[in-house]
This record gives structure tokens, sequence and C-alpha cells, in this order.
């Protein structure tokens, strides 16, 4: 076995400046692990070394590569084999997640609302070991209307009154005491009485005199109104992972979540992008639209390299906002006048360039094509001078 | 070193030159003006220098 520091040495003479740094500190950690399982030989050591130099040379892109084209070609190709089948129950307490097509779709419009946005919620210390601690913390995420604990509700019309039949065990579920209901009702400014009917087990509110459409509107503002939890989450439900829980949530309120006591902000989060780029900014919402893609594509298992992946959250990414792959994103805010007319509405951008006096440095591909111009892709990019010092030049 | 694409522009250059007729800087069996030209390329004597725009 090799000692550590051999290890360091030679990989500081073998890797330094042949790969990047990061392939240099995983290939660190993975070869001291490994070299404490397998004793590796001084002649191994090397000849991994130099392997791992040799993929990383053919790992890397020429310049003048077309990645993005690859990129677009490689995500394509699988997204016409990816089944139509819009739903699918995540495995997780029967919490459903759009994923497919229609998934891949919402995540490069960026969509602001998701059809199906979920919370992964991880706990802290204190919570996540202990199954009634979960419990208790789910109840504190879950948002909880008077709907949700009333076995039922009527709207009497004739004497201008709502009333509810509380049911004890929602309430229950929910964490929830009957005092503390009657408490909430009590502080909604809308209603101006309240009595509590023993015999029938019914709350009765009333809103004082008002017209009929009036009367409608207090009954559907008391039916949603929020209890306990947190506004956007429909459902916490608690699951076990390895040795720890976790809470999941359908809706999704990253801002709010985080500050509940018992939840770990900083492993918390949501697969809404959108929310998650304003709550923890652009690298979190790069992580994340390469997170979800992956996801949708390892559920259909297509395998996709992760780096076209990466070209796409990059371009999405790079403004400091995510911008939408289409007109009202990348191609529509394209620099070049030419490339955004070839896209759409031709007259339209052309004559709003000419009336601005905008120019056209033409160093895209679209607009080099259009001009009938070598494109700066591929061969193209090279540019070649004559070297006349070149003395080894000899005629024949 | 020169990556594909330098490759292939500096060839197909040499080439062009050559089939217009301009002296070939190698001896040479090769009757394909692309063919002499990759073997000049690779014997080191064309006098072309790729320029790294950004660098």
């Amino acid at each position: 076995m090799v000692s550590d520091l051999y290890l360091l040495e030679q990989m500081e003479t073998v890797l330094k400046g042949a790969v990047s740094r990061v392939v240099m500190e995983e290939a660190h950690t993975k070869l001291l692990s490994f070299n404490e399982k397998r004793d590796f030989s001084e002649e191994e050591l090397q000849r991994i070394l130099h392997e791992i130099v040799a993929e990383y040379r053919k790992a890397r892109v020429d310049p003048g590569e077309p990645v993005g084209t690859v990129a677009a070609q490689s995500l394509g190709e699988p997204g016409t084999q990816m089944t139509l089948n819009t739903f699918h129950y995540a495995g997780v307490a029967e919490i459903n997640v759009t994923l497919g097509l229609p998934r891949i779709i919402e995540i490069v419009d960026v969509r602001k609302d998701p059809s199906t946005p979920v919370m992964a919620v991880a706990l802290d210390d204190e919570h996540r070991f202990s199954k009634e601690k979960a419990i208790l913390a789910a109840q504190r995420i879950e948002g909880t209307t008077v709907e949700n604990v009333a076995r039922s509700t009527a709207l009497d019309v004739i004497g201008a009154e709502f009333s509810i039949e509380l049911d004890s065990e929602r309430m229950e579920d929910s964490g929830l005491t009957f005092e503390e209901v009657i408490k909430k009702l009590k502080k909604t400014k809308s209603v101006e009485r309240i009595r509590y009917d023993e015999d029938e087990g019914l709350v009765i509110l009333s809103p004082g005199t008002v017209n009929l459409l009036k009367l409608r509107r207090f009954s559907q503002k008391i039916k949603g109104l929020s209890l306990k939890g947190i506004k956007g989450i429909e459902r916490a439900m608690i699951k076990k992972e390895g040795d720890e829980y976790f809470v999941y949530t359908e809706g999704s309120n990253l801002a709010e979540v985080m500050t509940v006591p018992g939840v770990d902000p900083y492993r918390t989060t949501t697969n809404n992008i959108y929310e998650l780029f304003e709550v923890l900014g652009i690298e979190a919402a790069r992580n994340a639209i390469m997170r979800e893609i992956q996801k949708v594509l390892d559920e259909q298992g297509l395998e996709v390299d992760r780096r076209h992946i990466m070209v796409l959250a990059d371009a999405m990414c790079l403004e400091g906002d995510i911008q939408q792959i289409g007109r009202h994103g990348i191609t529509g805010e394209k620099a070049s006048v030419l490339a955004r007319a070839s896209f759409e509405v031709t007259t339209g951008h052309l004559l709003e360039a000419a009336r601005e006096g905008e120019k056209d440095r033409l160093n895209g591909v679209t607009e080099n094509v259009i001009v009938g111009q070598p494109i700066p892709l591929g061969t193209g990019i090279v540019e070649l001078v004559m070297n006349p010092s070149f003395e080894d030049a000899k005629e024949v | 070193m020169l990556n594909r694409y330098e490759r292939a522009r500096i060839i197909g250059a040499r080439a062009l030159q050559i089939a217009m007729d301009a002296p070939v800087l190698i001896e040479t069996v090769e009757i394909d003006s692309i063919r002499v030209a990759i073997t000049e390329l690779d014997a080191g004597v064309l006098p072309l220098t790729v320029i790294h725009k950004d660098e």
C-alpha cells in the first residue's frame, strides 16, 4: 500500500494542470478510500493517475464544438421516446407529481405555478429521528382550514347564519383543539355573532344583516379560513428514509416552511424552480433545473449525459434570472437583430431595429448564415495566418 | 497540438492552394491535393499559424 503522502505527491505531479480542480479533488478522496481497501502498488497508482488524465482529455470538447446543438439533440431524441403519461405517484404516500414530457415543458418554460408543487422538508436533529416529533412538525407545516376539520357545513339562508359541525377526530389529526378553532373564528372580522349549539354540536356563525350574495361569500370565506399551518401547503406527511424522517408536502411555500420550528432549512427543498430562485438565488435555481430534468429522465429510464443538462441549465441562468427557452427568454432576447428576426415576427424586429439604429456585429451563427458567410463554429472558428519567418519551409 | 477543427481547417486551406497549382513543399507520391496537404501538415513544413482570439 502506498502512503497517503506519496499518493498526494504523485497526484500533484501527474494531475496538476492536466485535469480540473474538481476532478482532482474527487480523484483524491476516491483514491484515498480505494487505496485503503485495495492496497495500491506504486505502479498501479501511476497507471490509475495516467488513466484519469487520458479519460479527462477524451471527455473534453474542442473549441468550436456546437455544444448547445448537441445538447438539444441529446435531450430531444429521448424526449420522443417519453411516454405521455402525465401523473405518477412518486411512491411517497400517494403524493402525485407531474413527470414525463409535461414536466420537461414546465421546466423549460419556467412556469411560475407548476401543476404539482411538492416539497421535501428535512427536519432538525431534535425532530428527525422520532416519529412523534416528525408528526408534530408535519402538523405545524400542513395548512388546515375550517373545511378540513368540519364534518359538515350548512348555510341557513333565512336566518342568515352559517353552521359548522366540527369533527373532533379531524381536529385531533391536525393538532387543533375545539377552543382554538372557536378562538380563531371569533377573531375573524366579518363574524358578528358566534354561538355554540350543544344539543346539535353545531357552531353557528352570523355575519349580521347582509344580503344573500354577501352571505354566500361569508360562508366561502369561513370554509377557507386558515386555522393552522402554512399557506399553500395542502397536505403534509412523514416518510422514513434511512434512519431519519422527512416531511413531504403537497403544495409549496419554501420561505415560510424554512422558518417553521423543527425544520432544517439547509436541506429543505421544493420542486418549484422559480420559487427556489426567489428564495435561494440563481445558483440554487440552476441546480434545481438540472435535478428536476434528471428526475424525469431517470423515472423514464432514459440516460442523458449530465453535461447536456448542464448546458441547458447554464443557458437558462446566464443572465442572472431564469430565462425560459423560447420567445420570452433565450430566443427572444438574443443580441442579434437578424437572429431574432429569423425566429418570428421578422418585419417587426427589423423595423424596430432600424428605428433604433441597432447594429449587428454578426457574431452568432444565424446572422452569418443569413449573410452567407462561414459560421463561427467548428472549422469556421479557426483563423489562420501565414507565418513568413517559418524557416523549415523549403521548396522541392 | 491541433484540435480536429484546426487540423481540418489547415488541411482544407492548404489543399485549396495545392489544387490551384501552388508549389508543393515536400517530396510525396500522393496525387490528391488533400492527401498532399495532410502529408505536408504532418511533416511540419506548413508556415500556417492558428490565431487564438481570446488569448
